[in-house]
């Protein structure tokens, strides 16, 4: 029988980097997915990174992961959103070679002694509460944790109009027997929605009367491990919009939609509508966009993000020919909403090991969330903690003001959802201190200690640090000026000379003028001048995480009885038993509770154990 | 924790107060108030305290290193001299080295989480905090605590709708939608001018213990030191049966239902003869312009008499008082109350009427009386605003004006809750078209 330390279950975003991760930390791991060649497959937009997404990437990056290279392999367009705004809200985003990148992620797996199963679990072999291992139909596999990746998959529905179709994703067969097993165990579940639009021939369509929005240059990379070193082919994204008699169509048949016929019981999220969706909700909008992103280098095909859809065929057809560009589309595939089984993430620890299952974890859309970058976190997150309990390390848990992975994990596991998650930077009440471009600066001395970045690695990036104070010192701190450059181009005369760090920290200075940078100090300098931007708030960021620190980690018993608190208001009460805080941090972090309340609870926990005591 | 003071003493006029500090750190934070390091755990010394470089008093210290202290945290104590100046000064002194104001029943809360309380002690703890939380809006009338909280949440309504648009235009700027429309940062600065005003209408409440005063005026020999003294439960002003015997003005306080006075008492005025005769009249007379309630006081049922010294006070608050009830009755349609100086007959319900003219003057100024914590969060959560309005307003950095606007929120946060990530990320979605 074969054994391992742990098994995976699921070769999407989280799956692999599990997987992975387990790999590094230098133990071994099954990973058993449906179909060998289907591993890394991208199942919605081909696009990596975005707002608070790339945020995630370059985490993700900074711990040795695997989904920002596959990135650097197989992009074709990059762009940084937000280029006019701060540092902090910039996000790369980066449209992919759909089938460069899965071939990324196989050949990187493929390097590493993982060893996969073209299996269908179908059972968890469980003893004592605690997962041993997996079932499938032919075989018994066991691991001494099991992590489950089960995306889209879990008793997986795909709705085109009345047309209903098992499976998780196109071409594809759904778990249905695993959905069983988990239902079976009692477990608080739910059902979500997601949803895709039609797949259509590049050929087919009409480019030229289309914005063309090509990507930035020079070429940045998405992992900063500078292991891809050349881009491949880069490529344009066209934008194109509906119209009036697009919407037209879309309303008259909206009750043919699988989301309006009630068939799907799912919840979708609301900021990924449907296009019938856009034009109920919106009435007064008489056009939205729709980004023509292409599938790959030489492949025939684009994912026109902005019109998914569960529409029925025929109306899918009438309402694609209406938009200018896509009057004589060649579909390929139709759009589809697909649900899935998750399980409410309130019910597994901080570490993504289940509260009601030991040695079993959990990573990915299964929790609720969506997006590949969401899952893969999740993913390395869990095989992370599953290696850590094997090799008696301690839980690895990253906090709210040091990651967006940290912001995520809380969120999940206090809050539970709503919908189906994902991330933006709103999110992050520590956003000042999470950029995108310091990941490496917040974790990655940590994740080596995880035993999970190697060595030459670490010292790479400790030189890095040294060079930067270096040059923070010598060029900035040490060179003092007399006068310089207004935004309005006017030239500021001082009383006397003072330093460039210093003259950074004034609201008017013309960034750009103060200093020339040549390729060895721009990013040095960029990072400078926003550190000293952000330093009055991010101290005062960070007093607010010291203030609170030692009473934010208070834990909350299980077992407290809120409405035997007084003090407390219904409206208050009624909030804390349905988000069941584990910490009084997370208690503070739920709407509408006051200061005050918060003193209440820590007072009455307090006073429960000196009754304990007592008694 | 964060480190917290409080003055243990009333805030009012006294030969010493006494302020308490408590929290992590608070040590290491003296060398920046005191002129020389303090002498270690619980011993006494004298030092000379800073604010803004300038002396403002010299002060006892004494410093509890926790565990061994009453909250067991690090602490200290300051004894200085009792005048409100000194007192404001020291507050500000600590504030100026980042000391919170404690919140209501934070040093017992303290005190308890440490193990410093047991449980019968801790009883009171919640009640504490639960009572001063219903208080926490102290107002004259229910119905204007339900109005102010509701102002306040009309207000992080507000800041909310500017996060929604700033927020989004983060986290959507390729939606193409129009988050930031041309009015918006107009609409900003309307905001802050009317949560200035609403902040104008808020009183104070320490403010309103130290501000009012009270002064006793009434014919000579009326007995206005006698009630004055028995007011203050002590001698203080100077008692004579021989006629014009006060010939300065008394100031002294009485607390009475957490509200202090401030009450003078005056020279007596000659009914009969000419109004200005002496010095000490002459001051009481013109102290009326100065004070918020008028007390006569009163040994006759004479209603020109009265109606005399009420038209002298015709633009304060006026209280009849009739005092030798123990001589005589009085007619008791003159009156507001009546008492014996004498006797101390009738002086709880004097104190009453007392407390409740002087808040009735407030209400007049004032829509609301809150904490003064409550004014400092306030005043925090607009310059937070006006930081925000300038930065969109020159169009720099909008991350920046997004993190102010959430600290401007946070700040109000405290009467009304945390509005959470997700909520606001529910504002957007229901407001704007968002998804691809």
């Amino acid at each position: 029988m074969d054994k391992f330390d742990v098994i995976v279950v699921g070769g999407g975003h989280a799956g692999a980097e599990a997987a992975h991760a387990v790999f590094r930390s230098g133990l071994k791991c099954a990973l058993v997915t449906f179909e060998r060649e289907k591993i890394g497959q991208m199942s919605c937009n081909p696009a990596i990174g975005g707002l608070g997404k790339s945020h995630i990437v370059r985490e993700i990056d900074a711990m040795g992961g695997i989904m920002p290279i596959a990135t650097d392999m197989s992009g074709i367009q990059y762009r940084t959103l937000n280029t006019r705004k701060g540092d902090a809200v910039q996000a790369l985003r980066v449209q992919c070679d759909r089938n460069l990148y899965k071939k990324a992620i196989q050949k990187i797996i493929s390097k590493t002694n993982i060893q996969i199963f073209e299996e269908e679990v179908e059972d968890l072999l469980i003893q004592k509460n605690s997962v041993k291992g997996v079932i499938t139909k032919n075989k018994t596999i066991l691991g001494s944790k099991t992590i489950l990746t089960t995306g889209t998959f879990l008793n997986g529905k795909m709705y085109k109009g009345d047309e209903i179709t098992e499976g998780g994703r196109i071409g594809d067969s759904s778990s249905k027997p695993l959905s069983k097993k988990l239902y079976s165990l009692r477990l608080p579940m739910g059902r979500l929605k997601t949803g895709t639009p039609a797949r259509i021939k590049l050929s087919s369509l009409d480019l030229s009367v289309m914005e063309e929005q090509p990507g930035e240059s020079p070429t940045p990379f998405m992992s900063l491990t500078q292991e891809v070193k050349k881009h491949q082919k880069q490529l344009s994204c066209y934008i194109t919009r509906t119209n009036p008699k697009t919407h037209k169509i879309i309303s008259k048949n909206t009750h043919l939609s699988a989301m309006y016929s009630g068939n799907i019981s799912g919840i979708g999220p609301r900021y990924c509508p449907s296009i019938e969706d856009k034009v109920y909700k919106f009435k007064s909008k008489e056009s939205h966009q729709i980004f023509i992103e292409p599938e790959g280098i030489n492949k025939d095909l684009v994912y026109p993000n902005g019109i998914s859809t569960s529409l029925p065929k025929k109306i899918q057809e009438e309402f694609i020919y209406s938009i200018k560009g896509l009057e004589n589309s060649k579909i390929e595939e139709y759009g589809y909403a697909v649900e899935y089984d998750f399980v409410d993430p309130r019910s597994i620890k901080k570490t993504l090991e289940t509260k009601f299952l030991s040695d079993f974890y959990l990573a990915g859309q299964i929790n609720g969330t969506t997006g590949y970058e969401e899952a893969a976190a999740q993913g390395l997150m869990a095989g992370i903690n599953a290696s850590n309990k094997i090799q008696k390390r301690k839980e690895f848990i990253l906090e709210r003001s040091e990651s967006y992975i940290g912001v995520m994990i809380y969120d999940l596991t206090n809050h539970g959802i709503t919908e189906p998650y994902r991330m933006f930077t709103s999110r992050a009440e520590h956003r000042l201190l999470l950029s995108q471009n310091n990941a490496e600066q917040r974790l990655l001395t940590k994740a080596y200690k995880q035993n999970i970045v190697c060595e030459s690695r670490l010292n790479n990036f400790l030189k890095k640090e040294d060079d930067y104070k270096r040059f923070f010192t010598n060029q900035l701190e040490k060179v003092k000026i007399k006068n310089f450059k207004n935004k309005k181009n006017n030239t500021i005369e001082l009383n006397e000379k003072r330093s460039i760090s210093s003259i950074l920290a004034r609201p008017d200075v013309d960034e750009t003028k103060i200093f020339k940078t040549n390729k060895d100090t721009i990013e040095f300098f960029k990072r400078a001048s926003t550190e000293i931007k952000y330093k009055g708030y991010i101290e005062k960021q960070l007093r607010e995480i010291n203030k609170n620190k030692k009473q934010n980690r208070k834990k909350i018993p299980e077992n407290i009885d809120y409405k035997n608190i007084s003090g407390l208001s219904n409206e208050v009460v009624e909030k804390l038993l349905k988000s069941k805080p584990d910490t009084i941090g997370s208690a503070s972090l739920i709407e509408g509770v006051t200061p005050a309340a918060i003193n209440l609870i820590l007072v009455n926990i307090k006073k429960t154990e000196l009754e304990k005591i007592n008694a | 924790m964060s480190v917290v003071f409080a003055l243990a003493t009333p805030a009012a006029q006294s030969a010493i107060c006494v302020f308490r500090v408590s929290g992590k750190g608070c040590l290491d934070a003296v060398e920046k108030i005191f002129n020389k390091p303090v002498q270690k755990h619980k011993t006494f010394c004298i030092r000379k305290l800073f604010h803004q470089g300038r002396v403002v008093d010299e002060v006892g210290v004494i410093t509890f290193s926790g565990p061994n202290s009453y909250t067991g945290e690090d602490a200290f104590e300051v004894y200085g001299h009792g005048g409100l100046g000194v007192m404001s000064l020291i507050v500000e002194a600590f504030k100026g080295v980042g000391f919170e104001e404690a919140a209501p029943g934070e040093f017992t809360k303290r005190a308890f989480l440490n193990d410093k309380l047991s449980l019968n002690e801790a009883e009171s703890v919640a009640d504490i905090i639960e009572s001063n939380n219903a208080e926490d809006v102290f107002l004259s009338s229910q119905s204007l605590a339900g109005d102010f909280t509701k102002k306040v949440i009309d207000f992080s309504k507000e800041i909310d709708f500017f996060r929604v648009r700033v927020e989004g235009e983060i986290d959507f700027s390729d939606e193409g939608e129009d988050f930031l429309d041309s009015m918006l940062v107009e609409d900003l600065g309307l905001l802050i001018s009317n949560f200035e005003l609403f902040v104008g209408a808020c009183m104070n409440k320490k403010e309103l213990s130290v501000k009012k005063k009270v002064l006793f005026i009434g014919p000579v020999n009326s007995g206005k030191s006698s009630v004055f003294n028995r007011l203050l439960g002590f001698e203080r002003a100077l008692v004579s049966s021989v006629p014009g015997t006060t010939r300065d003005l008394i100031e002294s306080e009485v607390f009475y239902n957490n509200m202090s006075f401030s009450v003078s008492d005056s020279a007596g005025v000659r009914e009969t003869e000419d109004l200005i005769e002496a010095k000490g009249i002459d001051l009481g007379i013109s102290e009326v312009s100065k004070a918020d309630v008028v007390v006569g006081i009163f040994d006759s049922s004479d209603e020109g008499v009265i109606n005399k010294f009420r038209e002298i006070s015709a633009e304060r608050v006026f209280l009849a008082v009739y005092n030798k009830l123990d001589l005589s009755k009085a007619d008791k349609k003159l009156f507001d109350c009546c008492v014996s100086a004498k006797t101390g007959e009738g002086f709880d319900h004097f104190k009453k009427v007392l407390g409740g003219a002087f808040i009735n003057k407030d209400i007049r100024d004032y829509d609301y009386l809150v904490r003064e914590r409550h004014i400092d969060l306030f005043n925090k959560t607009i310059s937070s605003l006006k930081s925000a309005e300038k930065r969109l307003l020159d169009n720099d950095a909008m991350e920046l004006a997004a993190e102010d606007l959430r600290i401007s929120r946070a700040y109000i946060g405290d009467v009304v809750g945390v509005k959470t990530s997700d909520s606001l990320l529910g504002d957007i979605f229901s407001s704007f078209c968002i998804g691809k």
